[in-house]
């Protein structure tokens, strides 16, 4: 919890962050300044997750217009690869040769 | 809701590629059963992913005219000039099939273009915009990317399958020239 209650001394404000892998608590303070730390705080979560779910959006709409064409690709390299394959045709070293039964 | 061809024809793409494994591996009794499987199949795989094609095409339209109602209007009778082009006269429903993916492909480069023009621009204007962030920019052009060599691998696999398809030998062209030194 960011807001911290010490005995007889009302409340704190601290705010938490990670320096070389350890969680580091910093001490705001009580009273005015610690309710500006806070208010900005939770203003810059707020953007943070409101950008978050933006781009989520925009990469599932993306992907969701995406799928029916790799799909499309899907089937027509399949059919493509089978009709070659049933005129004869084998792959060798990347390359597309006719059997010679064929 | 995700588009996607239904399960009959999945089946299908499922059992042409199991035959053209087997006919590959020297089957001839699979070569045989993968000719008829071929012509039996080709036209309902065609008429299917057609079908995608088609309705996939109109939320990409709406996407990249972004609102813009002539833009709306011109994209898909543009796409429709595309296919004819592409596919040429008398097409194989194979090429028909090509040309679909080709037209698909290129829509779909042309969606992330427009995405990544979005973002320039908001930057360019300055405008306090979430979308102009370093991880979606690595996202936008990852797909760039792919999309732009899906497209050209598209174009390739139908050109192969015009060339093996007429039985043409390669034509391999030299150039002799000769340098005069003094």
């Amino acid at each position: 919890m960011p807001w911290e209650k010490r005995e007889g001394r009302g409340r704190y404000y601290t705010r938490t962050r990670r320096v070389d892998g350890r969680r580091v608590r910093e001490y705001i303070g009580g009273g005015v300044p610690g309710e500006i730390a806070a208010f900005s705080d939770e203003h810059k979560r707020r953007v943070r997750e409101e950008t978050a779910a933006h781009l989520r959006e925009r990469r599932e709409e993306l992907e969701a217009l995406a799928a029916p064409v790799a799909c499309l690709e899907e089937a027509a390299e399949i059919l493509a690869h089978a009709t070659l394959v049933a005129a004869g045709y084998h792959r060798h070293r990347g390359n597309w040769r006719l059997y010679r039964d064929a | 809701m995700t588009l996607d061809l239904p399960e009959k024809t999945k089946d299908e793409l499922r059992e042409l590629r199991e035959l053209s494994r087997q006919a590959e591996d020297g089957d001839l009794e699979a070569r045989v059963k993968l000719q008829r499987r071929v012509k039996a199949a080709s036209p309902e795989i065609v008429a299917e992913a057609s079908n995608l094609a088609a309705l996939s095409e109109t939320p990409m339209v709406k996407f990249i005219s972004a609102g813009d109602a002539l833009m709306c209007e011109a994209l898909p009778k543009r796409l429709a000039l595309m296919r004819a082009e592409i596919a040429g006269e008398n097409p194989t429903p194979l090429e028909i099939l090509l040309s679909e993916r080709i037209v698909s492909c290129w829509l779909l480069v042309q969606v992330v273009e427009a995405l990544a023009a979005q973002q320039i621009y908001s930057r360019y204007k300055k405008e306090k915009t979430t979308l102009f962030s370093l991880p979606f920019q690595r996202y936008v052009l990852k797909w760039q990317e792919s999309a732009s060599s899906r497209y050209l691998a598209a174009i390739k696999d139908l050109a192969r399958v015009r060339k093996l398809q007429m039985n043409t030998p390669n034509v391999q062209v030299n150039t002799q020239i000769n340098v005069i030194r003094p």
